[in-house]
């Protein structure tokens, strides 16, 4: 089909869509004569009634409408002249659309109100009429013809108009759609009461699309609108891209219109704007409460959007109190509710008797009861249901009065009055709420986030108090609470006299919005961390550690400012929900995350039998980085360093490598982003790691061999640290482990740390607990920090860690930097080191090339000072005897590095000087952090022989 | 065995903004030494020296050499195992000393010999970070270098970022620490190293790491004259020189040129050729007299 050139914009202030809506008023005016509004109004309540738009964006992840469109002023025609519309509609439909957008202007892209009507026959769903709206009649005109949505252009019209149109449509129960496409138009899309915001990536003026500005327009629209993305959106990729960002929707036509099979794209794009499944992700998100439902349709509205608890307040005097016969049977309503699972039902009271609240237990049967106002722990005691108990804080200042005390200073005693109630039965959680209202209970009003940060940080609490749509992602990525309850920010508008009720639409987007705050940020504390910040962040100096002794900037002047780039690059993108939505698709779809779990019982049963104890007696969880695409680790840090690289306007990669398994997947990460890449490893470990060495090549990395000093992996990181120091102007540095300046460890760990979040998420599932011991092999300390720093804040978890003994610490020819060394600076930081009395590195002694490092990372030396990391140490023998014995008894073939953390765990299970033996069925997880086809050649000549 | 963490001794509240050392007696010292060869009108200049290499022996011979073969200030190099600042040559010429059984109190041995034998030329160590501090006690070690005769001191992986422990055992000692602005670094943050460093300003002439350049970068002489702009004190520029020429043309914006592969070099294949390495000094010295208009 022949495109037609775009018309050149004419002159005039709103370009095309000024001629476009010249004409429109002018053809508005000879249809509708002089027919008066409120007549067409009359005539429009005979229309079949609105099927509902606005909730169902409302519902989880990104929805897709589907757009039919004969032609456009900036594509031309688009659909041939026998064209189906309602065959069209219909391929949107099963291919999953949730809505159908119709163009009903003539002129210029073809369409009309029959198409409208057609359309709305055809399908289910709810149609959005887009039309030029310049005259109000048009809108019960369009209700009238079928319309369930409305396109309002912010660009065609005043505030004061434009808001009136707003009314005028949402009086008919037609739902606008306000359309933005610069600061200036959304500011006025905002001032209306529209729910649902377009944000056109297309300059209507000029036709031209720039797809960033709409992305920029998004921050700027409070959580309690819909946003929905248009024009140019033409693929999966940008789908994902927008749901990271928290779009609501995307309206796709040109794409659609020009796709061989529609039905399929709009599959491909529903799917790409789908929640994706990461258990990591869904674990960060709160538990919603949705409180003071009133009546049945509220109770459906949390029920159908997922609401993990309801609460029915039975508290007399207050504004959404039930008498205990509508709370009852609101309560049996729920129970028989079949539309998906069902939420908890609690029934919040405050200040009751214990004669009272057994009543209300025995009316409501409730999962829950909510003791909300100041109740001693005598009368919560007597309640036989779990107890969700409010403590309740000042209201957050407006402006700190001079003298008034700091509100921190509250904290400690606030995080006393929460242990105290979570330590005794039968209390499950307690909520955060302020005081001081007219009633018991909450006031609607806002937590001082500060002070709620820093409980949510020492125990879990619910946040509530003052949150709404608008509010509550914000509140949620600011405090670590483990769930959110809200009442009226989830209302509709109050009527004098009436009792408050749910607004279904607010419901769904409270809940979508504090689900989605979380999912794509794993870097933002989603539950309490009671550890020293110390040990699981860095400072602003790039320090680790209670005192913050370790870690720094110690390099030569010339890296500083590209150290300071890097360092600013990461801190902007590791808050970005579109770098980690694309590097999670990147791990699932290239990678093969999540990687598995599996649980080697005969592997256990063969360590208990060598220290005597029963087969059963450990749960032992391999997490099994092995399995990743490039057989190790090193891929997840490798790949999200790549993607950083094009960030940060860099053209070349070049990396260091011990064992080669760092250096292969840059290699790969390189190939597949499109990076020339240099590796440098020691001329020893090219001797060691032949068959990596052939895959770096293979895969078109350039292997530079690195002679000088132990040509190991120290060696190679000098030289490449070198190679950067010349080059830095046009290279990324792809730091293997979680060593170097900062922000390398941080980066690191930042990228690392999916291992040991799937794997708690994994173990949850399949044990129901957390492990009771995280353990995995320690050389630069990146698998290390992959496995154990989502367990850092769980004191339960004990965090093991085991270097390479080498032929033995006493020997002094190992590679145990903790476990044999002292703190000095390699590479630039402050970390554990083996170091002479004169500071000269002493080269590190291992079999396993990749432990063969003199270093560790400054976080893993922050927690071993801290006595937060125990830190064990196994010989070359040792490990070699556990890579055969994982072999054998379960046909794995550790990576050498790996089969260190499995011979130290009989020490582990049997117990020694200051440390507990394992308990019978203790949960264990170790980090296999590599497969060992490198490592066949060192097995020895019997494993030839062997029959 | 599990192992009880260590004592960490740690930089623990360290002052962001170092308060610099040049107003140590060694850095007066250093800023002296400029000011006489400002008033022979010629640019001073700065042989670097590898201790103990190829030998403790002959690496003195190689120091007394150049020192009278034209030199104003002598760097005496710290043999490291990890150089990650040095070429080829330097990295070479570290280990062989190390593996001949260069040590830190040899040389000091070799520091105060030198001294003794020469006291009127400031001795500058240059060393890597960790042989200042890394096995605690720097005021130590930097008191060590003091007495045996050091101005100051140079450590190739310490910016003022992380100064402020080393200036602090720097100033007990009465020793300068000397810091390096290069070309990747950007003006607002030059001025301030500028203001903190004791005794002259390390101009790195060129982006990459030690080792004798045939040439020089072009735009060499308009950036230390930008650096010489902010700099409070005498400004010598290292890295890469290694003819007469590099002297010449350098000797027009800074007040010291600074040679070190170059002369290792000079000393041929076994690290012995002394003679050779003094008559480079000599024509290195002479090339930085100033003159009229020279092309570089």
């Amino acid at each position: 089909m022949t495109v037609v050139a775009p018309p050149r914009p004419p002159a005039g202030r709103l370009g095309v869509l000024g001629q476009i809506a010249a004409q429109r008023r002018t053809d508005v005016l000879t249809e509708l004569g002089d027919a008066s509004f409120r007549a067409m109004r009359r005539d429009a309540r005979g229309a079949a009634p609105a099927r509902p738009f606005a909730e169902r964006l409302a519902a989880s992840g990104l929805h897709v409408i589907a757009e039919v469109k004969r032609a456009s002023p900036s594509a031309g025609r688009l659909a041939p002249a026998g064209l189906d519309i309602a065959a069209q509609a219909r391929a949107y439909a099963a291919g999953g659309a949730t809505a159908i957008s119709v163009l009903c202007e003539g002129p210029h892209f073809g369409g009309s109100l029959d198409d409208l009507r057609v359309v709305r026959e055809a399908v289910a769903l709810p149609v959005l009429a887009k039309e030029f709206v310049v005259d109000p009649r048009q809108l019960p005109q369009l209700r009238a013809a079928g319309a369930d949505a409305v396109l309002l252009l912010a660009a065609l019209h005043p505030a004061a108009r434009l808001g009136r149109l707003v009314w005028q449509a949402l009086d008919l129960g037609l739902e606008p759609l306000v359309e933005a496409h610069d600061e200036r138009e959304l500011e006025r899309a905002l001032r209306t009461p529209a729910r649902v915001i377009g944000l056109n990536a297309r300059d209507l003026r000029t036709l031209a699309v720039d797809p960033e500005r709409a992305v920029a327009l998004v921050g700027r629209v409070p959580g309690d609108r819909v946003v929905v993305a248009e024009s140019g959106i033409r693929d999966a990729d940008a789908v994902r891209d927008l749901r990271a960002l928290g779009v609501d929707a995307v309206l796709v036509g040109e794409a659609l219109m020009r796709a061989p099979h529609p039905e399929a794209m709009v599959r491909s794009l529903v799917e790409a704007g789908a929640v994706p499944d990461d258990a990591a992700a869904a674990a960060r998100a709160p538990l919603v409460k949705i409180c003071g439902v009133t009546d049945e349709a509220g109770l459906l509205a949390a029920v159908r959007a997922g609401a993990d608890a309801v609460g029915l307040n039975v508290v007399p005097g207050t504004p959404r109190c039930l008498d205990v016969r509508e709370a009852a049977a609101l309560a049996g309503l729920l129970r028989a509710s079949r539309t998906g699972p069902t939420p908890r039902l609690v029934a919040v009271t405050a200040d009751a008797s214990p004669a009272d609240l057994a009543r209300i237990v025995e009316a409501l049967d409730p999962g829950i009861v909510q003791c909300s106002g100041h109740e001693p722990a005598g009368v919560v005691a007597t309640v036989r249901r779990p107890v969700w108990k409010t403590v309740h804080l000042d209201r957050a200042p407006g402006t700190p009065a001079t003298g008034q005390p700091d509100p921190l200073e509250a904290v400690p005693g606030i995080v006393a009055e929460v242990s105290t109630w979570l330590a005794m039965p039968p209390v499950e959680h307690v909520l955060l709420d302020t005081a001081g209202g007219p009633h018991a209970g909450g006031t609607g009003v806002a937590v001082d986030r500060r002070v709620a940060a820093a409980v949510a940080r020492e125990v879990p609490v619910v946040l509530a108090g003052g949150l709404d749509p608008a509010t509550v992602g914000e509140a949620v990525l600011a405090v670590p609470a483990i769930g959110v309850d809200v009442a009226s920010g989830t209302d509709l508008p109050r009527r004098p006299g009436h009792r408050p009720r749910k607004d279904p639409f607010r419901v769904a987007l409270f809940i979508k919005r504090a689900r989605a705050a979380r999912f794509d940020r794993p870097t933002v504390a989603a539950r309490p961390t009671p550890v020293a910040a110390g040990l699981l962040d860095v400072d602003a100096r790039g320090r680790w550690g209670t005192d913050r002794a370790f870690g720094g900037r110690y390099v030569p002047e010339t890296l500083v400012t590209a150290l300071e780039q890097l360092e600013a690059a990461w801190a902007a993108v590791r808050e970005e929900p579109r770098y980690w939505a694309q590097l999670r698709e990147l791990g699932q779809r290239y990678v093969g995350r999540p990687s598995a779990l599996y649980r080697a019982d005969r592997l256990a049963a063969a360590l208990a039998r060598r220290v005597g104890r029963d087969a059963g007696s450990l749960h032992l969880w391999l997490k099994r980085e092995d399995l990743n695409h490039t057989g190790a680790h090193k891929i997840n840090n490798a790949l999200g360093q790549a993607l950083l690289t094009r960030r940060l306007g860099k053209s070349r990669v070049i990396a260091e490598t011990g064992a080669g398994q760092h250096g292969v997947a840059t290699a790969t990460a390189c190939a597949l982003l499109d990076l020339p890449c240099v590796v440098y490893m020691g001329a020893q470990d090219i001797r060691r790691q032949a068959p990596n060495v052939l895959r770096m090549r293979a895969l078109g990395a350039q292997v530079v061999p690195v002679t000088s000093g132990s040509a190991t992996l120290k060696d190679a990181v000098n030289e490449a640290m070198r190679d950067w120091v010349t080059n830095v102007a046009t290279t990324h540095y792809v730091l293997g482990s979680a060593v170097g300046p900062h922000p390398y460890p941080l980066i690191v760990r930042d990228l690392q740390r999916v291992i040991g979040d799937e794997a708690a998420e994994q173990l949850l599932e399949v044990e129901g607990r957390l492990p009771d011991v995280a353990i995995a092999c320690l050389g630069g300390g990146s698998n290390g920090l992959g496995l154990l720093s989502r367990f850092i804040g769980e004191p339960a978890v004990r965090l093991v860690g085991v270097e390479a003994a080498g032929e033995g610490l006493a020997t002094g020819r190992h590679a145990a930097a903790l476990a044999g060394g002292s703190p000095g600076i390699l590479h630039g930081s402050r970390s554990y080191m083996l170091q002479d009395g004169d500071g000269q590195v002493v080269e590190a002694v291992s079999l396993s090339a990749g432990l063969d490092y003199p270093g560790i990372g400054p976080q893993l030396s922050a927690l071993f000072a801290a006595g937060r990391l125990e830190v064990l140490a196994a010989t070359d023998a040792e490990a070699l005897d556990g890579l055969r014995l994982l072999t054998r008894t379960e046909g794995i073939i550790p990576a050498l590095e790996a089969a260190h953390a499995i011979a130290a765990l009989p020490r582990l299970l049997a117990g020694g000087v200051g440390r507990p033996a394992l308990a019978d069925g203790a949960v264990v997880l170790l980090g296999l952090s590599g497969r060992g086809d490198k490592d066949l050649g060192v097995l020895g000549g019997d494993e030839a022989s062997a029959t | 065995m599990t192992t009880a963490p260590a004592a960490a001794p740690g930089p623990a509240d360290t002052p962001i903004e170092p308060r610099g050392t040049d107003d140590t007696p060694g850095a007066a010292r250093l800023r002296a030494a400029f000011a006489r060869a400002a008033r022979d009108r010629r640019a001073a200049l700065i042989p670097y020296v590898v201790a103990g290499y190829p030998d403790a022996a002959t690496s003195l011979a190689v120091a007394l050499a150049a020192l009278d073969a034209g030199a104003d200030v002598l760097e005496l190099g710290l043999p490291y195992s990890d150089p990650l600042a040095d070429g080829a040559t330097l990295q070479r010429a570290s280990a062989v000393a190390l593996r001949n059984g260069s040590t830190f109190d040899r040389s000091v041995e070799l520091l105060r010999a030198i001294h003794e034998a020469r006291p009127e030329a400031p001795l500058v160590p240059m060393a890597y970070v960790n042989q200042a501090i890394g096995s605690g006690d720097p005021i130590g070690r930097l008191g060590r270098l003091a007495a045996a005769g050091a101005s100051g001191v140079i450590l190739a992986d310490l910016t003022p970022d992380e100064g402020a422990p080393v200036e602090a055992a720097a100033r007990e000692a009465g020793l300068a620490v000397v810091y390096l602005v290069t070309p990747t670094t950007p003006p607002a943050r030059r001025a301030r190293i500028a203001a903190c460093t004791g005794g002259f300003l390390y101009t790195v002439s060129l982006v990459g790491v030690t080792g004798a350049r045939r040439r020089l970068p072009r735009d060499v002489t308009h950036f230390v004259a930008q650096v010489r702009a902010v700099a409070r004190g005498p400004v010598a520029v290292g890295f890469g020189v290694s003819r007469p020429a590099h002297v010449r043309r350098l000797a027009r914006s800074a007040d010291g040129v600074i040679v070190a592969s170059a002369l290792v070099d000079a000393l041929g294949p076994d690290g012995r050729d002394v003679p050779r390495m003094a008559r480079l000094v000599g024509r290195l010295a002479r090339a930085g007299r100033w003159s009229g208009a020279q092309e570089a």
